[in-house]
């Protein structure tokens, strides 16, 4: 009996054993455990400035594709380094590679492109700019300026991208052109030699109002005596409304 | 007439490593650069992500097709001739076996990296060859093999050197004995 017991007892330990065997992770799972846990603040984020900014489907899809593949690639390359350190054995190492180091890398650019077209025309984008561009965006949100920016904010005359709208020309070039530009902007930005108050680079172009009001019936009817000189850049819209209208309230002192 | 002060740029098992690493690092900084830029989009992460990741992904895929070639080659190559300065490594334990090395001239010595601590277990020399036991079992290499002096070696690709045991008996033969051998020397150690 006692016999019995103990071979049985001896059974169940080994059973625990075994399972315990069984249970116990592996350096692999630990780091795979590890890199989910930091990076999990950062998706969460992400989905979040997603849902909260976009209208676009496309832009929610693709910033959510983003951020999957970028959570893959990590866990992928992280675990191809610290298992296979840089060797190559076999079908199994060559495909974490190629997967880790050359085809999420690849989606994430191609995709994230797409995201960074979209994501540049949004005010909060140029917000982000907290010591130059911000006081403009202050003024076009506040309801009692009295700004031409305000008075399209408050209005919905443009309904979102409302700097991206009025600042930039139509089609792909003027979008170019504005990423040009912007780049320019950003690098005096962060080198802080940028000059306050900063002013336009060129005279705001009559260009720029006409794409929206030139077809307007309601506009044509109140500028039916300056219309010829007004497509022909002899007068711009400013001289007329910069006094009752100023593009932004501003009274910028700021340093650099 | 090759001045013997320029020495070619070669890759080997270190510099082939060294290229998979730098390339999986590239990838993880893509992914951090992503990620910045999606957890907080400004004009400096932005301009970050959209100028380094394109330059980034385009220098870990030629690093990694780059690597996937060479090794394709050399997987491939028959008896092509390389010479190896003293003191270099040709392969290093662990890695996937794709030739066979032949001594035209100068000696190698083998060595096995047991416990952390290093071993010469033989030196080869003229007329002798090393490398073929990975390509029989299929297995990593079993042990580093550096060059002791100058050395010149043929180069026979994996693909080359089961073709040629199969086609011709005698040299199987040969080989197989002195696989055994190894084997044993491996065993007795």
């Amino acid at each position: 009996m006692n016999k019995r017991c103990a071979t049985s007892s001896c059974s169940g330990d080994s059973r625990i054993k075994r399972r315990r065997r069984r249970f116990r992770a592996g350096p692999g799972f630990r780091v795979l455990a590890l890199t989910g846990f930091v990076l999990f603040p950062f998706v969460a984020r992400a989905q979040q400035d997603a849902q909260r900014f976009q209208q676009d489907p496309v832009e929610h899809l693709a910033a959510r594709l983003v951020v999957a593949l970028a959570f893959v690639g990590i866990l992928v390359a992280i675990y191809s380094l610290l298992k296979y350190q840089g060797a190559v054995l076999g079908p199994v190492s060559w495909g974490l590679l190629f997967v880790g180091a050359v085809a999420t890398p690849l989606l994430i650019t191609g995709v994230g492109t797409i995201l960074v077209f979209e994501k540049a025309e949004r005010v909060e984008f140029c917000a982000s700019c907290h010591l130059t561009m911000k006081s403009f965006v202050d003024d076009m949100k506040n309801p009692q300026s009295a700004s031409l920016a305000a008075l399209h904010y408050k209005n919905r005359y443009i309904p979102d991208n409302q700097c991206y709208s009025c600042h930039t020309s139509y089609g792909i070039f003027g979008t170019v052109e504005a990423k040009k530009e912007g780049l320019t902007d950003v690098y005096k930005y962060y080198t802080r030699t940028f000059h306050s108050p900063i002013k336009m680079r060129h005279p705001y172009p009559n260009h720029d109002c006409l794409k929206c009001h030139a077809g307007s019936a309601k506009w044509l009817a109140s500028h039916e005596d300056y219309k010829d000189s007004l497509f022909s850049g002899q007068a711009t819209c400013m001289q007329c409304h910069a006094d009752s209208n100023p593009a932004h309230n501003i009274a910028q002192t700021v340093t650099p | 007439m090759k001045d013997p002060a320029i020495k070619p740029w070669r890759l080997n098992s270190t510099s082939t490593r060294a290229l998979l690493i730098g390339a999986q690092v590239l990838a993880l900084i893509i992914f951090f650069l992503a990620l910045e830029f999606l957890w907080s989009t400004t004009g400096g992460t932005l301009t970050l992500f959209s100028t380094f990741a394109p330059a980034l992904t385009l220098l870990a895929t030629i690093a990694v097709f780059g690597v996937a070639a060479y090794r394709f080659l050399k997987r491939h190559s028959l008896f092509e001739i390389e010479d190896i300065g003293p003191g270099q490594m040709i392969f290093q334990q662990g890695d996937e076996g794709d030739c066979a090395y032949f001594i035209h001239s100068g000696e190698v010595e083998v060595v096995r990296k047991e416990d952390g601590a290093e071993q010469v277990v033989a030196r080869l020399t003229k007329g002798e060859y090393f490398g073929e036991m990975a390509l029989i079992s299929n297995a990593p290499r079993n042990a580093t093999v550096r060059s002791a002096t100058p050395v010149r070696v043929a180069i026979l690709g994996k693909q080359n050197f089961l073709s040629m045991l199969s086609l011709m008996p005698h040299t199987q033969e040969d080989i197989m004995k002195t696989v055994n051998v190894r084997a044993m020397r491996k065993a007795e150690q």
